[in-house]
């Protein structure tokens, strides 16, 4: 059964999950979401990549009330989010698993359940700990 | 001293009472734009250019209405936090390029409370970013000080410190919004909003007003016994590497600020280098934009903060008083009216008529800085000039 997401123009592929970025073959600067232009140099020479899907915490917080609309949720739990380190990109994200994360740990993009739309999960991506420590 | 026919003077300024409010947003306008003429001595005919700015559904330039339908130009600017700044650098610009003599600025709000409700639209993000609760002001500012705590080895207690000294301002300022004053004890236990920001660490959303009256050259004089001079006033926009609200991603190179290049700019303009400074007014939109204002601004060491709040250099009888009427965490964010707010304090101070607290020693130099989505920043720099 296919699995749904949030919005699929965010994954190379949902399984194994890797998000989908873009790079400037004039200037090297990766983004994500993938764009048709370099928001660095002003470019359009880019091409869409496979991000990787490992990285470090750059930094996290945690949301401990619930956001406004258009935040969708079935029942509100304070969640974590955060940017982390993949290499040639720094991505905001979910981090997923617990709400208290050290600043330069491992982590991995994972599939995470969002909210339930007719029946059926939708799933964004998120981070959670690759352990090591 | 020279008096040049292209330098540009505050020579009336007022605000209203920052918090809730229950009429129209035009009203608060109106009453701010009548104090400013008030002290300056002038009337609304004697205005040839206006500007006003906020960032409601009501139409700046329609205050005509309720002063004057004079005829005179009025430009309505909207650039979200950094809207006073603009609309401050623009009725310099309108002066000096019409060769008029009298502008009148104006910025108002009146929000709803709770935080900011983007839209990912506006931003040109998918819905996916505000769907999955990441379209939240909050949670950007609480990244932001978190890896700037880190990479700078700072005691999170700064950001206690802060909002201890912004309220401890407020507690003495009667145009304040929260003037209780909080520990840094009960600021670092309270309610946790984003880690590791807490209730007493942000600002909110409110209503205010708050109007000035520029006028060019030695007429400034005239009008007023301690005319106010804008050294400079400087405007930038971000570039590749600052870390704004909504990013969905970084890049892992240099970091950049509109905030460093604004007031660097606004430094050189003037003449002058951050250690100049008297008396200064920063962005603390949270405690944490504060502690990193400081560094950016060039007016302490990056990773200095903690310990200048714990000497006390930033309190009125300190090296530099910063945010004397308590800044945004004790009067809240009416957007339109916050950065003229902070010039009124400085301009206040100057004057050595401050509502709240005195900077004692007749200080001489000030400076303001606001900075907003989607990464601007304003900088002006303000000189109290004698016979």
């Amino acid at each position: 059964m296919a699995v749904n997401v949030i919005d699929e123009t965010l994954f190379e592929s949902v399984d194994p999950v890797v998000l989908k970025g873009s790079a400037c073959t004039e200037c090297d600067a990766h983004v994500f979401p993938a764009m048709s232009s370099c928001p660095m140099c002003n470019g359009t020479a880019v091409q869409e990549i496979a991000l990787p899907t490992q990285g470090d915490v750059w930094s996290w917080t945690t949301q401990h009330f619930e956001p406004k609309a258009p935040f969708r949720t079935d029942e509100f739990h304070p969640f974590s989010i955060g940017y982390v380190d993949l290499g040639p990109v720094i991505v905001e994200g979910w981090l997923v698993g617990r709400t208290n994360w050290t600043i330069g740990e491992p982590v991995r993009l994972v599939l995470a359940p969002a909210w339930t739309e007719d029946g059926e999960l939708v799933h964004t991506f998120g981070f959670e700990s690759a352990g090591g420590a | 001293m020279s008096r040049r026919d292209d330098d540009i003077y505050v020579v009336g300024a007022a605000r209203t009472v920052f918090g809730r409010f229950d009429g129209e947003d035009s009203e608060l306008a109106e009453q701010a734009i009548r104090g400013a003429l008030a002290d300056s001595g002038l009337t609304w005919s004697d205005v040839q250019f206006a500007v006003g700015g906020t960032n409601g559904e009501t139409k700046p330039d329609n205050l005509v209405s309720r002063m004057g339908l004079t005829g005179l130009p009025f430009v309505t600017v909207k650039n979200g936090c950094a809207t006073g700044g603009v609309a401050l650098m623009t009725a310099r610009n309108g002066l000096l390029a019409e060769g008029d003599d009298i502008a009148c600025v104006v910025g108002y709000d009146n929000h709803a409370r709770g935080a900011f409700n983007a839209s990912p639209a506006r931003y040109g993000i998918g819905d996916w970013y505000g769907e999955t609760g990441m379209m939240v002001t909050t949670s950007y500012f609480a990244l932001k000080i978190q890896r700037y705590l880190h990479e700078h080895g700072i005691d999170p207690r700064a950001l206690g410190y802060a909002a201890e000294k912004a309220f401890a301002y407020a507690s003495d300022h009667p145009f304040a919004w929260r003037r209780k004053p909080v520990s840094v004890d009960e600021a670092m236990d309270a309610d946790m909003i984003n880690d590791p920001l807490t209730r007493f660490m942000f600002c909110s959303p409110d209503a205010g007003a708050t109007s000035l009256v520029l006028a060019r050259g030695p007429r400034a004089f005239d009008l007023c016994d301690r005319p106010v001079r804008l050294a400079s006033v400087a405007l930038r926009g971000r570039r590749p590497g600052s870390f704004e609200v909504f990013s969905t991603w970084l890049s892992p190179g240099e970091r950049t600020s509109p905030s460093i290049d604004a007031s660097a700019a606004a430094f050189e303009n003037a003449g002058i280098v951050p250690a100049d400074v008297q008396v200064a007014q920063l962005q603390d939109t949270e405690s944490g934009a504060e502690i990193i204002h400081l560094a950016e601004t060039g007016l302490v060491a990056h990773g200095a903060q903690a310990e200048g709040y714990l000497n006390g250099d930033f309190a009125i009888d300190g090296r530099l008083p910063v945010n004397t009427d308590g800044g945004l965490l004790a009067n809240g964010e009416p957007v339109g009216a916050s950065g003229l707010r902070q010039v009124y304090e400085v301009v206040r101070q100057l004057q050595g008529r401050a509502d709240g607290q005195q900077v004692p020693g007749a200080p001489s130099i000030g400076f303001t800085h606001v900075y907003g989505a989607p990464g601007i920043s304003a900088c002006t720099v303000l000189m109290a000039e004698g016979e």
